[in-house]
């Protein structure tokens, strides 16, 4: 397992069986689907494959998709999905779609972990970096992970962000800043918070990048990349603006929405609770206050682990999936499929039983506290507020407890004599 | 205040406390003696201790005088003995090392208590003019506590906390506080006379209240008290000392570090019992405690010990102090506050009713439902009808479901109540007074004009299938290929009454059947409701959980909390009411039973009694518990009393689960590696095996994935299949595991860490399923975890083919399959085929989940644990980390 070599076919395997995997729950269990639509766990007002069909449904009869109030994702995604044949009456096409971008991500991912960037970046190197998983293993683990299981079947939109930003990392990593800069616009456009992983993306791609551009200061390199990213997403914005009728209207309804949080479905999330009982005059100085909160990390953690890009944007991945507004599973799921390239760090890790205890046993009290407070009526919110808080609790115990291992194993290269020993926290 | 810390870390090393309880000196044996004796004196009610001996201000008169010597020896309880017990000894034990036996017997017995006293007496008499009455021996402890804090003023001025500088001798000032904060009988005026006199003698003035040292000195050369008693102090110390010649007010160089630790670590007079607390309370000292390979040990106990609390708890609660009365909690209700007018000529209605329905017996249900209609139409309701077919272990259960529904004249038919009738109840009887029953309400009903929301009378074939298919298809739930849709329909569902009235003949006392589907129950308002109609208003008997008699004691109460827990456990549909509940409508079954004078009128006015309560509501009913135990009809506990009992016992395993896991880690004994204990700059390293979890994790997930098989098997094979196809399983579930561990073995050979990692997997599943198990569905989460509460205690027995063997069979005789099997033998009605075939109804009808958790939950826990009993572990070379 440590770095084996693995042939195209044993990764064609792979795929192949999570395919497979994701087409029998498709077509063996026909309610599932819906069912996992439904459940908030999956499907947030942003990400909802259910609005996705309401918009799908006005944007095919000429009428603007944002005048229902009811679909706040990116116009670019009607398109796409209008090419396809209408869901109702061959589904499969649609479940395809889902697959192949499920494998897309993995792909990307595959190639992060096969660079071997999470063990040696430029500017540090592992003590430990033997001992980590093969990218066969950690794609294996992000493709058979129940919760992008989960979300794949839900069909929530959030797939298509995910791929954009493994893609981002990958290109990254192999040294192709250009399309990293334009996958992360992408992923900029579908939700709005990859823009917050941009400085990090930046740095992995200077410290990555290819011998042509080796002499450029990093100024130079960050503000052409910057401009790269606001070219291309003006791009898309320009797209969007003259596919919706020659109209701003649709910014309000995508990005307003996740700004203003204007939409108070309950999700796994900490905002929709705190914003449902405020009172309006204070509405707006908290939603400064938590997105503010929420784009603090970026820049401390980028300073502080300078020399490990990648390992910042794991971290910051896992810090918006607990503190983003509308996050979902797949978001979780997207941190956990980062976590496995730093398995040479696992050993560093003090809290990984309690971890998963607590991420296991919140995935199972989640649904049926939700279920106690809304079909048998016996329960309230603060029963299913109560047990997303635990969730969050879990996610981020493993952020601090990986953000503890990486500068453990970045300070034991300065301190040899301290490899093995307990160290007294202050 | 270190002090009382030496005595409770020497308590965690008990060599310790023996050694210092062997060198405690005379004078303070004396006290300790002097304390318990009076305190089992006091134990003795007549001699009426306390008021003989407690300082009561106004009782100290001249002859009364020896009350300021005995009240610190007086204690209110043994509590209060022992803690001051426990706080007096070490710092009385330091004051005779450093004093002398003799002058502490003076003091003590001079000076010492007739100060405090008369301070006390002082202010309490005549300045506070109460009489509060003071004993223990806590005066002294404050009283040497000021000493102490003054002499540790002298060494160690302040106590440095961050930048803050506090002097050391107010220490006693802020336990003074603490204790009168905490501790409810305290004497705030007592401890603080006591810590007046302990400043004033620290402060020096000791030696004007001492006894003249030359006396003390002649009396003990002359009666040579050193010689003679044992453990006894001299007033020179030369000849005792237990840590050689003492320096009383020498001062070592302290060993501040500028933390808050900085106070103690003032003189060598404390001992080496003090820095062996300091050393053990840094953090090596912790990691100390979490190394100790005792503390592995205590998890099976405490397993065992959440079990039998579990267990024993759920026996407390029929008792009157756990348990409450019932009461309305939803003020609108008002149950029993109308009067009902049913009766008089509607009795004549019943019975030509009663004698055109009793000809339908024996038709078609078509016919049935034509003849019913005809009736219904009379009456001038709209009438229709649902068709709906269900196929469950090769059984067809079809009908056809007749309702009509009555427009509230006034109301605005956003809101419905139902009262059902089936053709059949659960036990196949024909339901043959409860037909025309809700026939004659109906028309009864009709007249009325004050019904604010609708009422749909619904009569169905059977009792399960034909509700559950109304009920899913009135809020299009239902799955249209099997049920049809209904054509007639209302506002929401806010309540729903079921009537059982298949006796003939007067009755004597109401039975209120209320258990839904997967242990749902209705809200307690609407059985405290009918149980008010009907016992209150009209005079009838109630019971509930099919107790006939019920003499409202323990072992009556007891019963009827276990039939309602298995039948929650169960969670069958109980009758016509079950399949409302799970939609939030809360509903009930009326069955009347035995002889008594209450005829069907009278069951009638039960219901239209029940009918004007639900009238009244605006919203569904909400205020009363959802989760509760009945142990009569009036009394019950709710799910905050009783949840603790599941709780507990899903812990266990959890606990276990998490003791696994630590262990795992640890390196195995006879392979140990030298630990590198305290290295040169005081950082222990902590040796840790690296754990190989594939295997494991990949043990527990097939067993997972297997339990879809017996799932999958015995919810679809048909009725004449049941009894072999289980039959067959229960062969294989004996074989599997001895299979399965023999391929282990041999191809995989696990270690014993594996073996460990294994356990922790499955009873960490099981932990996490029981407990969120336990918020939907109690009663069968706490069954299945005391079915399941053996595995927590399995191992492997590497050496022992008869331990093995032994506990394999123990496991045997709790698995799902012998628990079916021994249902049949208790209950002679069942067999195994009518088991399966009522849980295969109860899953494709009703989405009863209970097969779910007993084949994927208990199950793969029950086969992990059966691999592991049987596991034969091998020592393999563990890497270290």
């Amino acid at each position: 397992m440590d770095g084996a070599k693995v042939t195209v076919g044993r990764t064609a395997g792979l795929y192949a069986g999570a395919a497979v995997l994701r087409l029998a729950l498709f077509t063996l269990f026909p309610g599932l689907p819906d069912l996992l639509t439904g459940r908030v766990e999956i499907s947030t007002p942003v990400t909802s494959f259910k609005r996705l069909q309401e918009g799908l449904f006005l944007y095919n009869h000429n009428v603007s998709p944002y005048d229902g109030g009811v679909y706040h994702q990116a116009p670019l995604l009607l398109p796409l999905f209008s090419l396809l044949p209408s869901f109702s009456t061959l589904p499969i096409l649609t479940y395809l779609l889902y697959i192949a971008v499920d494998l897309l991500s993995a792909g990307a991912l595959l190639k992060i972990a096969d660079s071997g960037e999470a063990g040696s970046s430029a500017l540090f190197t592992s003590p430990r970096r033997e001992k980590r998983w093969s990218g066969f293993i950690v794609a294996a683990v992000f493709l058979f992970n129940p919760f992008t299981i989960a979300t794949c079947i839900g069909r929530s939109t959030s797939v298509f962000t995910t791929c954009a930003i493994l893609h981002a990392i990958a290109k990254a990593v192999a040294g192709a800043p250009f399309s990293a800069m334009v996958a992360l616009s992408f992923a900029t456009y579908l939700s709005l918070y990859p823009l917050l992983l941009l400085p990090p993306l930046l740095l992995l791609c200077y410290d990555r990048r290819p011998p042509s551009s080796q002499k450029q200061p990093l100024l130079n390199f960050a503000l052409s990349h910057i401009a790269v990213v606001l070219a291309v997403l003006s791009a898309l914005l320009q797209m969007s603006y003259l596919m919706t009728g020659c109209s701003w209207e649709f910014l309000p309804s995508t990005y307003g929405v996740q700004l203003t949080l204007s939409d108070l479905t309950p999700n796994i999330g900490l905002w929709w609770y705190f914003f449902i009982e405020m009172f309006d005059s204070f509405r707006s100085f908290f939603l400064a206050v938590f997105w503010l909160h929420l784009s603090s990390y970026v820049g401390g953690l980028t300073l502080r682990i300078r020399r490990q890009p990648l390992v910042v944007l794991t971290l910051l991945l896992g810090i918006f999936a607990i503190f983003k507004p509308y996050p979902s599973i797949s978001d979780a799921s997207l941190f956990l499929a980062m976590v496995p390239l730093y398995r040479h760090l696992f050993p560093l890790m003090r809290y990984t039983f309690v971890i998963a205890a607590v991420i296991m046993y919140t995935t199972f009290l989640g649904p049926a506290f939700y279920h106690l407070w809304i079909y048998a009526g016996s329960g309230n919110a603060n029963f299913f507020y109560a047990i997303t808080l635990v969730w969050g609790l879990g996610l981020s115990l493993l952020v601090c407890d990986l953000t503890f291992a990486v500068l453990r194993d970045e300070w034991e290269v300065e301190r040899p004599e301290m490899v093995g020993k307990e160290i007294r926290q202050i | 205040m270190p002090s009382p810390a030496i005595s409770f870390a020497a308590l965690l090393r008990g060599t310790r406390v023996r050694s210092y309880a062997n060198r405690l000196p005379l004078f303070t044996r004396l006290v300790l003696v002097a304390i318990v004796v009076f305190w089992v004196l006091g134990l003795v009610p007549v001699l009426d201790l306390r008021n003989w001996g407690a300082l009561v201000p106004d009782l100290v008169g001249i002859t009364t005088l020896y009350r300021l010597n005995t009240f610190p020896f007086i204690h209110l309880n043994l509590f209060h003995a022992v803690m001051n017990i426990l706080a007096l000894i070490p710092l009385l034990e330091r004051f005779e090392a450093e004093y002398g036996t003799l002058t502490s017997l003076a003091l003590f017995f001079g000076p010492f208590a007739t100060l405090p006293a008369f301070i006390y007496l002082f202010i309490e008499k005549f300045v506070l003019r109460a009489n509060t009455s003071v004993m223990g021996a806590s005066i002294w402890v404050f009283l040497l506590l000021g000493i102490e804090a003054i002499r540790t003023y002298k060494m160690n001025p302040y106590l440095v906390v961050g930048t803050h500088n506090i002097p050391t001798w107010t220490t006693p000032i802020a336990l003074l506080l603490c204790v009168a904060a905490l501790v409810p009988s305290s004497s705030f005026l007592g401890h603080l006379s006591g810590l007046a006199v302990g400043y004033f003698c620290g402060l020096g003035y000791l030696k004007y209240l001492a006894p003249p040292e030359k006396a003390l000195r002649f009396v003990e050369s002359k009666l040579n008290l050193l010689g003679r008693l044992p453990h006894y102090v001299s007033l020179d110390q030369k000849t005792y000392g237990r840590f050689g010649v003492l320096p009383t007010s020498g001062s070592p160089p302290p060993r501040s570090s500028g933390v808050a630790l900085g106070m103690v670590g003032s003189s060598q007079r404390l001992g080496p019992s003090q820095n062996d607390w300091l050393h053990s309370m840094s953090s090596s000292g912790v990691l100390r405690i979490r190394r100790d390979p005792r503390l592995l040990k205590l998890p099976p106990y405490l397993s065992l010990l959440c079990i039998v609390v579990g267990v024993v708890w759920l026996f407390l609660l029929p008792l009157d102090d756990y348990s409450r009365r019932t009461y309305i909690s939803e003020n609108a209700l008002l149950p029993g506050q109308v009067h009902t007018y049913f009766g008089g000529s509607d009795q004549n209605v019943f019975r030509a009713y009663k004698h055109e329905t009793g000809g339908l017996v024996g038709k078609s249900n078509i016919e049935i439902n034509d003849g019913l209609e005809t009736i219904v139409k009379s009456i001038g309701l709209k009438t229709s009808r649902q068709n709906f077919t269900y196929q469950s272990a090769g059984r067809v259960y079809s009908g056809e479901n007749l309702y009509a529904i009555l427009q509230a004249p006034r109301g605005d038919a956003t809101e419905a109540i139902v009262l059902v009738a089936a053709w059949e109840n659960v036990k196949g009887e024909h339901n043959r007074n409860g037909i025309p029953l809700i026939l004659t309400l109906a028309r009864y009903f009709k007249r009325w004009s004050l019904w604010s929301k609708d009422i749909i009378f619904l009569v169905t074939p059977d009792s399960i299938a034909g509700p559950q298919a109304w009920v899913d298809a009135y809020h299009d739930a239902h799955d249209s290929s099997r049920v049809d849709s209904l054509p007639l329909k209302s506002g929401a569902l806010q309540g729903a009454i079921a009537l059982d009235y298949a006796q003939e003949g007067r009755f004597e006392s109401v039975h209120i059947v209320y258990d839904g589907v997967n242990g749902q129950l209705p809200n307690l308002d609407l059985i405290n409701s009918v149980n008010s109609i009907a016992g209150g208003q009209m005079g009838m008997g109630v019971s509930i959980q099919e107790m006939w008699h019920h003499n409202d004691q323990y072992p009556d109460r007891l019963r009827t909390m276990l039939r309602g827990m298995l039948k929650q456990g169960l969670g069958l549909a109980s009758g016509p009411h079950s399949s409302f509940i799970p939609y939030h409508v809360d509903a009930v079954t009326l069955q009347p039973f035995g002889i008594g004078w209450q005829d069907e009128m009278a069951m009638g006015r039960v219901v239209e009694g029940t009918f004007r309560s639900l009238n009244n509501l605006l919203e569904h009913l909400h205020q009363s518990f959802f989760f509760y135990l009945l142990m009569q009809r009036e009394r019950f506990v709710s799910i905050g009393t009783y949840l603790p009992s599941a709780m507990l016992v899903a812990a266990n395993f959890t606990i276990m689960a998490i003791a696994l896991w630590v262990k795992s880690g640890q390196p195995v004994q006879n392979a140990k590696k030298e630990p590198e204990q305290d290295g040169s700059d005081g950082n222990p390293s902590t040796p840790a095996v690296e754990r190989d979890l594939f295997l494991p994790l990949g043990v527990v997930t097939l067993c997972q994935f297997l339990a879809v098989v017996p799932l999958y098997l015995f919810n679809h094979a048909t009725e004449s299949m049941l009894t072999p196809t289980f039959t067959i399983f229960a062969v294989l579930n004996t074989l599997l595991p001895f299979a399965l561990s023999q391929y282990l073995t041999q191809y995989h050979a696990p270690t014993t860490q594996q073996y460990q990692l294994i356990k922790s997997f499955s009873l960490l599943l099981l932990g996490m399923f029981l407990s969120s198990l336990a918020t939907l569905n109690f009663s069968l989460a706490l069954i299945i975890g005391l079915l399941a509460a053996p595995l927590t205690f399995m191992r492997p027995f590497p050496t022992s083919p008869a331990a093995r063997f032994l506990c394999a069979s123990l496991l045997n005789a709790v698995s799902p399959t012998a628990a079916l099997l021994i249902a049949t033998a208790v209950w002679r009605g069942l067999d195994v085929s009518t088991i399966l075939r009522g849980a295969a109804f109860a899953w494709d009808v009703c989405g009863m989940y209970t097969p779910v958790v007993v084949w994927c939950v208990w199950w793969p826990a029950w086969m992990a644990g059966s691999l592991v009993v049987l596991g034969r572990p091998e020592e393999r070379k563990v890497k270290t980390l």
